[in-house]
Formats: structure tokens, sequence, C-alpha cells
């Protein structure tokens, strides 16, 4: 009571809602005088339950609100099945419609009050001077709309799902997937043999049956590791006392959803199939249903990796593209998939050496090195080559006659590579280069030329030979080489300002207005997604790297890493690294897009093309490099 | 708002206090056809020394304006009298408004002219008005030598004439804020106590709309309707 003369410079309802707003995230840490505007521009409104608070045909959104008291939920239609549904809900002290405010343009969600409900709210003018005034409120602001990407990156997931067609939803009736014949035993057989049959047919369970084929019980691998383990039964017994008894089973006509649920509840990997009569038609696993093609990942590992021609390898290619293909339709994320990519490719490389070194040995040891994208393991489909070799000169020769036996080797790499699908570097980037084929002396050499006497001619092969990785051959020398690089770098104020003022050069493909600005191209309007989205990221992700002693190439794993030395704000850390990905996402479906057009692949969009959703996604990841870029050019005075 | 008054207290001082012309004082306006959701209503609050309209006095002023159907914050009218001479014993655990918290509030006429331009002569509502009217009709013949009629309407009956069959468990502020699950930032205080009446009365003219109730002049009639229905089941 007496509290609420005490502060008399502001009206008793000022007061109060700033007291509210103080309760609220980002309100609770704004300074007074903002809270103060925000509360002396505040209008209160009230909606009734089931009143339309904002909806889609209202035009461009020009009023920021706060839930005081109530709910709020948005409401999308959904096509399909010709229902509503709600998409999300509001309740109090909560913000709305962020990404539309920000985005200047009317809401695409009805918000509907659910139950009797109060907002503050204030108008485009007050907003404005909040987002410019308070940094707190800003931040947030621009944070909610990027945590809004996850919704949309749900969506992709489930749109490229929907393309896959129905045979792999998880609609699809339990019988197609099962209809196989199981393995089965009786319940009086030894384990040991019940695993040598599991263990023929290549398969993780074994389900147990009486005479008239019920299923009575259930025996994994997994079964088997914890039998091992505890060793409380000999491998003789019969297989009835260890399995898993009266197993879960559904129905064939049951469908693939009813059957991921079932497991995921009991967190069993294994599930029967019986008809109408309790007989066993089938087994599903967890593999089955969630194909994320991790077998497929690891055949085609094994295969690549025990190819015996080239030829095999050339083929193998196709093979990778179609399990890209399928990953991205099972909503794999991007930094998964470039991982994927990136590993097969690493097989393929060594496979290739391998093959080679058996054929035509030039007997002095090395390792091959890859720069760039490889480097960084984020390699897509379109991907050149960009290798070099470390090589250590054997006693008795010169680096030169070391090079000059490894040059040749290092051609009939790089052309094989080609035939697999690798381009060949056009800037020549390659170990067949003698440049780029030199012993542990010289790239240090190399090295401190390049950093020491830096011009900004040789800054744009930063992005090359600063992102580096041994894919062959011991690691140990590469190791040492990269301390000395990254110590040089971290005592070199002035080529981090240089790689810095060079990672600015390219900027996100967005106009003042939050337009696109496209490339001069003719009349297509296009968009360079790997130049203009993915580089702005990448560049500006390697000079803190660099500069803050992280070992690691890949952009993803060098923004965890800055997260947690305290350099990168974990927060704006996962917002960088969900737009990154989200370019990524976006252009690996258009180079799977191209690849079934038969066409060649380019990193170029039209996002015209593109839904609105992907759209906004691209713009909205866009701006979030620009926030890396603006945190460079702060932390560098650029 | 402050700042508003500052200003308009400071031009005030500079010609002569109390050579006020009561003609040039707005009119107030009768409940006609204008729409509800285009009019502007005072929704206003008085803290008192005591119950009894003859012998005690206003101390604070709170009202907000209602203005097509929300409420804007930079619309509103937060006042301390400044009536050291007054005996609030009785009355000050309620409200809480201390004798130093008095002497600091502004000259009684300056703010009393301010509410009437404030005020504008639009319809003022309250809780259980018949209160605030007494108080308010007396206070301002007292000291401005004011007497127009404002049109006054009770948001105590506006509530159930429009949600007839809320179970509130009482006919107080408190029973319908507690119905609207509405928090009042500090009870009786004048602001907080009108901002609270004035979020009710948003829920009262979101229904009435629904209703069909357009104008003040069908709210007026409900009221009364509503009142007389009242009176019936009395006897």
């Amino acid at each position: 009571m007496a509290a609420a003369n005490q502060d008399s410079s502001r009206p008793q309802n000022t007061r109060a809602i700033m007291g509210f707003l103080r309760e609220h995230a980002p309100f609770s840490s704004m300074e007074d005088p903002h809270l103060a505007h925000f509360a002396e521009h505040a209008t209160l409104r009230f909606f009734a339950d089931g009143d339309a608070v904002l909806s889609p045909d209202d035009g461009i959104v020009k009023r920021f609100y706060v839930v005081k008291q109530g709910r709020i939920r948005g409401e999308r239609h959904n096509e399909k099945e010709d229902r509503l549904e709600t998409t999300f809900e509001i309740s109090q002290g909560e913000c709305f419609p962020l990404a539309a405010l920000i985005g200047e343009r009317p809401t695409r969600t009805l918000h509907r009050a659910s139950g009797d409900t109060f907002c503050l709210s204030i108008e485009q003018d007050a907003f404005i001077t909040l987002f410019s005034e308070s940094e707190t409120f800003r931040d947030f602001c621009i944070r909610g709309v990027s945590s809004l990407l996850d919704q949309v990156n749900q969506r992709i997931q489930s749109s490229a799902m929907a393309s896959m067609g129905s045979s792999n939803t998880l609609d699809t009736p339990l019988e197609r997937y099962a209809l196989r014949n199981p393995i089965v035993c009786s319940p009086d057989v030894p384990v040991r043999k019940a695993v040598a049959r599991m263990h023929e047919n290549n398969v993780g369970s074994i389900i147990v049956t009486d005479d008239n084929r019920h299923p009575t019980g259930i025996f994994t691998l997994r079964d088997l590791r914890s039998m091992i383990a505890k060793g409380e039964f000999p491998l003789d017994t019969p297989i009835q006392q260890v399995m898993t008894q009266n197993p879960c089973r559904l129905p064939a006509q049951a469908d693939a959803f009813e059957a991921a649920m079932l497991m995921a509840e009991h967190h069993f990997a294994h599930l029967c199939v019986v008809d109408a009569d309790d007989h066993l038609i089938g087994v599903v696993s967890e593999r089955d249903l969630f194909s994320l093609q991790r077998v497929d990942l690891v055949n085609l590992a094994r295969t690549i990796g025990t190819a015996t021609h080239l030829r095999t390898l050339v083929s193998l290619r196709s093979d990778v593209s179609r399990l890209v293909d399928a990953m991205l339709a099972h909503g794999a994320d991007s930094g998964q998939v470039v991982k994927i990519i990136t590993t097969l490719n690493d097989v393929t490389v060594r496979r290739v050496l391998e093959l080679n070194l058996k054929k035509n040995d030039p007997g002095i040891p090395f390792t091959w090195l890859t720069f760039g994208s490889e480097g960084r393991q984020e390699q897509t489909l379109l991907t050149d080559q960009d290798n070099g070799i470390l090589f250590q000169t054997p006693e008795g020769m010169t680096e030169d006659e070391a090079r000059e036996k490894l040059l040749p080797f290092a051609r009939t790499i790089n052309d094989e590579l080609a035939e697999c699908g690798f381009t060949l570097c056009k800037g020549n980037i390659m170990a067949s280069n003698p440049k780029l084929c030199l012993s542990e002396r010289e790239w240090d050499d190399w090295f401190i030329r390049f950093i020491e006497a830096s011009t900004p001619q040789n800054l744009v092969y930063s992005s090359i030979f600063l992102d580096m990785r041994a894919v062959f051959g011991p690691m140990e020398p590469l190791h040492r080489l990269l301390e000395n690089v990254l110590t040089r770098i971290r005592k070199n104020a002035l080529f981090q300002k240089m790689l810095a003022g060079n990672a600015l050069q390219r900027k996100p493909p967005l106009t003042m207005f939050r337009n696109f600005r496209y490339l001069n191209e003719g009349n297509k309007h296009s968009l360079d997604l790997k130049r203009q989205g993915l580089a702005p990221f990448v560049e500006s992700v390697r000079v803190f790297a660099l500069a803050n002693g992280v070992e690691a190439a890949n952009t993803l794993e060098r923004m965890d890493a800055l997260a947690r030395n305290g350099v990168f704000d974990p927060k704006d850390a996962n917002a960088w690294k969900e737009g990154y990905s989200l370019i990524q996402a976006i252009r690996m479906r258009a180079h799977q897009e191209m690849l079934d057009r038969g066409e060649e692949l380019t990193n170029y969009i039209d996002p015209d093309d593109l839904n609105p959703l992907d759209r906004r996604i691209l713009r909205e990841s866009f701006r979030q490099a620009q926030r890396l870029q603006q945190k460079l050019e702060v932390t560098y005075q650029l | 708002m402050l700042e508003h008054i500052k200003q308009w207290l400071d031009r005030r001082r500079g010609g002569v206090i109390g050579s006020h012309n009561p003609d040039n004082l707005p009119h107030p306006k009768a409940p006609g056809d204008q729409l509800l959701s285009e009019s502007r209503l005072i929704v206003l609050d008085l803290e008192t020394t005591g119950l009894n309209a003859s012998k005690d006095e206003v101390i604070a002023i709170g009202a907000v304006a209602i203005q097509g159907g929300t409420i804007p914050l930079d619309d509103q009218f937060d006042l301390i009298l400044r009536r050291p001479e007054l005996d609030i014993r009785e009355t000050v655990l309620i409200h809480g408004i201390g004798t130093e918290a008095l002497t600091q509030g502004h000259e009684t006429e300056d703010a009393l002219l301010y509410l009437l331009e404030w005020m504008n002569g639009d319809p003022i509502l309250a809780y259980h008005s018949a209160f605030d009217q007494k108080f308010l009709e007396k206070t301002l013949k007292a000291q401005l030598g004011y007497t127009q009629p404002h049109t006054w309407m009770d948001v105590a009956d506006i509530l159930p004439a429009f949600f007839p069959d809320a179970k509130t468990g009482g006919k107080g502020l408190d029973h319908w804020a507690d119905y609207f699950g509405l928090e009042v930032s500090a009870r009786h205080h004048a602001a907080a106590d009108a901002l609270a009446t004035a979020e009710l009365t948003l829920a009262a003219l979101n229904k009435a709309g629904k209703d069909g109730v357009k104008t003040l002049h069908e709210l007026n009639d409900k009221l009364k309707y509503h009142r007389r229905l009242q009176n019936m089941h009395r006897f």
C-alpha cells in the first residue's frame, strides 16, 4: 500500500503495467525508461473467448501485443483434412506477432482469443522506438523470429516426406513393411542355436513361437548382450528362460505410425505383426520404420571402401545421391546430411588412393589434405576437388626429388576422382599442382608467407587453405602444422583484421528494405546460395575461430566451440547455426531437384520459384548472416 | 500525462486563479445515437475521507478513458487533491493516502478544472456510481460552482445486465474482477480501481456489441430496463 505512493512521478496504472511487464521476458531485463515508454503508449484491449484478435485479412500488421491475461491461439486451416488446427498458443506475458511485424506483412495465422483475454498493445511507432532504443528488446524480437524458423524447419521436413510419395509415409499399413518370413524358433531351442540362426539371416531379433505359430516371446541382440554381461545363464539355456515374454504385437492392418508410437512408448525396437488369429506374419523393426537408411549408409560405406575397381566406385556415386534424397525426405537436418556426404566422399577418396597405392606406390610417406568445403566437412553433391599433399622427405632424398615421384601419382588420383564426380578444380588447387605437394617444412614456410605477408589477393585463398583436414595418411604432421598456423594467427592482429575485412566482402543478398538483392544476370532473379548465403556465415565464423584458437574446420562445430569459449552468446550461436543450416537445406533440396530434372548442378536459385515459406526462411536466415557480420564489424572495428 | 498537467497548471497560474468562467467549461453530452464503438467514455473512481457525502471529502481522483472499445493508457487521470486540513484518520487504512501525500497533492480547484476539461463532457462510468456522482457533484459545486449534470452509468448495473448468468458470488467490484480473473494492481487506489472497472466495462461492451446494443442511447435504455427488472424483483 505505502509503496504505491513512493514513485509518484508516474501514474499508478503506468507503474502497475511496468510491474506486470517486469515479470516477463524480455521486459524483465529492459530498462525502466523503456518499460515506461511501453506502458505510457500502451492500449488495453479485451477479446472474448473465440474473438479473432488478428487475421491474415487485416493487412500489414501495425501493432505489437502482449497478453496481459488469458490466452491466444494460432489457428490454421489444414486443407488436406479440411479442419482447423491450433499451431501455437501464446499465454500471459508473451508477445505476438513478431515475424509479421518485423517482416512488415500480414500475419499468416489467425490469432484467436482462447478464453476471455486482455492484451496490451502498442502501435508501430512506439514499437519502432523501443526496437531502436532497447538492445534487449531488439535482440528478443530478432531471436523470436529466428526460433520461429524451428517450426518452419519442421515443415520443410514434412513436405519433403510428403513428396516421397505414400509408400514411405507413416500411414502405410504395417504388412508392407513386415511381410517377410520372420526368423522364428521354438521355446526349447538353446540360446546358442537361436543366435546362430539370427547370425545366418543377418537379423537382430528372433521370435519364439509355439506349435500354432503364436508368438510367445522375442529375443534380441540386446537381450543377448545383457545375458552375457550378467553371466547368469549359459549359452545352452533354453531360449524360453531368457526371452522377453508376450512380445508387443499389432495386427497387419495397423499403420506404421501406430507401430512407431508403440515402440517409442515401450522402448522396444521390434514388434510382431500378427493376423486376426494371432498367427505371426512378420516382424517390424525400428529401423524399418525410421529408415533414416543407416543400414544403407553403413552398407554403402562398406561397399565403397572395399570396391576393387574404379568402375564400381563411379557407379556407386548415384547411390550416394539416392541416399541423400532419402535422408532429406526423412527429415535429417542439413548438418547431418553434409557430414554423411563428406563421410562417403572421404571413403571414396581413400579407396581411390588405396587402389592406386596397390598398383603403383610412389614410396614416399604422405598425408592427403583436403581444403575448403571438403576440409570443413560441408560438401554437398556439387563439389569440386580442393586437395594437396603433405609428405615426409625420405632420408637421402631432396624435397624436389620426393615431389617428382609423387606428382604423377597425384595426377592419376585427381583424374580418377574426377571420374567419380569430383570436378577438377578450376583454380588448380589440387595435389598434382607442384605448389601444393609440399613437405612439412615447405608447408610451414608457405603458411608463414601467407600470414605474415598477406595481400588482399591471397586472402581470397583463406577460405580454402585455412579450412584444412587430413583424409588419408598420418594425422600427426598436419596437427603440428595446424598448431603453428593457429599460434601465428592468434598473435597477428593485423592478419585477423584483414581476414575480417575479407569476410565482409560478401554481403547477404538483402536490400535495406529487407527485400532480396539479386545478381545482375539477365532478367531472371537469381541468388547464389553458396557465395551470398553460406559464405558470409562460413567466413565470419572462420575469423572468430582462428582468432580464438579453435582447431575445428567445420562451421557448425566452430560455432559450438565459440559458444563454449564465450566468444558467441549461446543464443546467438544457435540462431546463426539455424540460419546457416536452413540455407544449406534449401540449397541441397535445389540440388536434388536439379538432379531429378537432369540439369547441371548450380548454386543459383530464383526466390520466385520458392514457396512463400521458403522465401521467408531465406530472408530470415540472411538477416542472421547480417547480424553475424555486424558482430565481426564491431569486434574488429571495421 | 503529468507533463500535460504541469503545463496546464503553469498556464493556469499565469492567469488569475479562481476567475474561471463556468460557461467556457465543456458541456456534458447526452446519451444519444453516438456509436459505442466510437464514443469516449470516462471510467472514474474517487477516494474519499468517508462514506457520508454531506460531511466527507474527495481526496483522490483516478480515471481512465475508453475509446473505441479499448483503453488507451496515454489518456488517463490520476491525481491526489491537496486537502491537508481534512481529517483522514478513519479511511487512511483503506486507501493508503497519508497526510504527507495529501499535502503534496494539487490545488483542488485546479485539479477539478483540469478534470472537467479532460472529461470533455463525456459520459462517466463508475462502480456503484451513485456514490462517486454524489461526491463529485458536491465537490464541483462547492469548489467551482459547476452544476451541469453529466451522464452517469453504473458499471455495477452494466455487468449483470450483459452477463446475467455470471456466478460471481457477490455484487462487488472484487467479485467481478475475480470472475474475469483480473488482477487489480493496488485495490483502493483510485486509478487502479478505475482501470479495473474499465477493464470489466470492456468485457461488457464486447458483449454489448454482440447483443446488438450499438449506441449510448441503447446502452442507457438497457440499463434502465435492467434496473426496473431489479426493482421488480425486490418487491
